[in-house]
């Protein structure tokens, strides 16, 4: 499929995304998301003008839009991080401490490394910042996936989509911009193309989560569950004990 | 070309990861939200996997093996080896299908609380991991030998492990900690 036409059905799957979560009242459950969506939309418009217009300030142009998009995805980032959550203080702490470690370590670790990579011109600078951006987010994505996983945090439809498809797009994007960036690696040159396929794919994934308004997971009342995280650790380490000395017992005798 | 490994290997796993949250919420969907009262259900079932005790030993039990071995002939020996060996996999399975649904609510519930502590939930994971390890060790030896062999086997291992265990805390007792002294002391140049 030619390529400008793929992009052309992203522009019109993100201009249904909009119009849906407005008449659904998504954008008010999610508002970041939406920013974000609305944002992409633009950074699209602006790049299509810059190339009809002004074709050879393109490559400059489209790397300083790509930078502000990877700034602008880390407000999703934020969105599902609060969503998710907001029912889960305790995680919600943990959460927070060890993103914020994953941040800082990653960011200065890619920071170092921009420094003294010593990139040529602008564009490229830019470029890398970008690069490395992206991959601080994909860290602090897969860390905020494995303790949502971890603790079994419940999602409804729209949020589980919405993760999905930022997670699937952000993993493929990493990928692609650390073999473009490899001077000589043929392979970046095949991965280039499935970029607006994988767009498409994110933005399919989010028009279909994204439909109309799914509930959110009720939380437990406030008599079900027990806030104190020391009787319930307590509780399940002795039913630990406890099956350790039986299966033992039975497995001696 | 060795740096994309990392970079690699981060984005499967935020694609494997992701797909793990599917998967979670196909199995949740239906689920009602998780109680206090689930968790002690599940401490109750766990307890009921021991409820027949007696009934659980006679499975391990080496008396009906050995009258089936004086009296019984090899098809009948073949039949009962085969049906103790069922039993015993299946108790171990069900053990371990409830000792994941117990891990499974104590984690739902965890996220509810207030100041979960991250030491105390390494320390219950690593002892969860320590049992999956160690039942399936038992499952591959009762697949292997049979309920009977098995065991022996892990007797054996728990009596070899005790003695080990008890053996280098009496050599330690018995270290003279002045001798050690001396090795301690800087290296002269």
């Amino acid at each position: 499929m030619d390529t400008n036409l793929i992009w052309l059905i992203v522009i019109v799957l993100g201009a249904a995304i909009l119009f849906r979560g407005l008449r659904a009242g998504l954008q008010k459950r999610y508002p970041f998301f939406y920013c974000y969506i609305e944002c992409l939309l633009l950074i699209e418009v602006l790049r299509f003008l810059c190339l009809s217009l002004t074709p050879t300030l393109y490559g400059a142009f489209y790397w300083q839009t790509e930078l502000v998009r990877i700034i602008g995805s880390y407000a999703v980032i934020f969105e599902i991080f609060k969503r998710a959550l907001r029912h889960n203080p305790g995680v919600a702490r943990i959460a927070q401490q060890l993103l914020l470690v994953v941040f800082v370590v990653a960011f200065s670790y890619a920071a170092s490394d921009l420094l003294h990579g010593g990139s040529g011109s602008v564009p490229r600078a830019t470029a890398d910042l970008g690069r490395y951006l992206l991959y601080v987010e994909g860290a602090v994505l897969f860390v905020m996936l494995w303790l949502f996983g971890h603790y079994r945090i419940s999602f409804g439809g729209n949020l589980l989509g919405l993760t999905v498809g930022y997670s699937f797009v952000v993993a493929l994007d990493v990928v692609n911009l650390a073999f473009l960036s490899t001077p000589g690696n043929e392979s970046s040159i095949g991965l280039r193309k499935f970029i607006p396929i994988t767009h498409l794919l994110t933005f399919i994934i989010w028009c279909a989560s994204l439909w109309s308004s799914q509930p959110d997971p009720v939380p437990p009342a406030e008599s079900a569950i027990d806030r104190d995280y020391t009787i319930l650790a307590a509780k399940t380490k002795a039913a630990l004990a406890h099956l350790s000395t039986r299966v033992e017992r039975t497995l001696r005798s | 070309m060795s740096g994309l490994i990392p970079i690699v290997l981060l984005s499967t796993l935020i694609l494997i990861f992701s797909g793990r949250l599917l998967v979670q919420w196909s199995r949740q969907s239906h689920a009602q939200v998780v109680t206090i009262e689930d968790y002690t259900e599940a401490r109750a079932a766990l307890d009921s996997v021991f409820a027949e005790t007696a009934a659980i030993k006679r499975i391990f039990a080496t008396d009906d093996m050995e009258f089936v071995s004086q009296e019984g002939v090899g098809d009948v020996q073949r039949f009962f080896l085969k049906e103790r060996k069922r039993l015993a996999i299946q108790w171990v399975r069900m053990t371990q299908k409830q000792v994941a649904h117990l891990m499974d609510l104590h984690l739902k519930l965890a996220s509810y609380t207030y100041e979960p502590s991250p030491r105390a939930e390494v320390k219950l994971t690593v002892t969860y991991l320590c049992f999956i390890l160690a039942s399936n060790g038992v499952l591959i030896l009762l697949w292997l030998f049979g309920p009977f062999e098995a065991v022996r086997v892990v007797a054996y291992t728990v009596r070899a492990a005790e003695y080990f265990c008890s053996e280098v805390t009496r050599r330690l007792e018995n270290i003279d900690p002045v001798r050690l002294g001396s090795a301690r002391q800087p290296r002269s140049v």
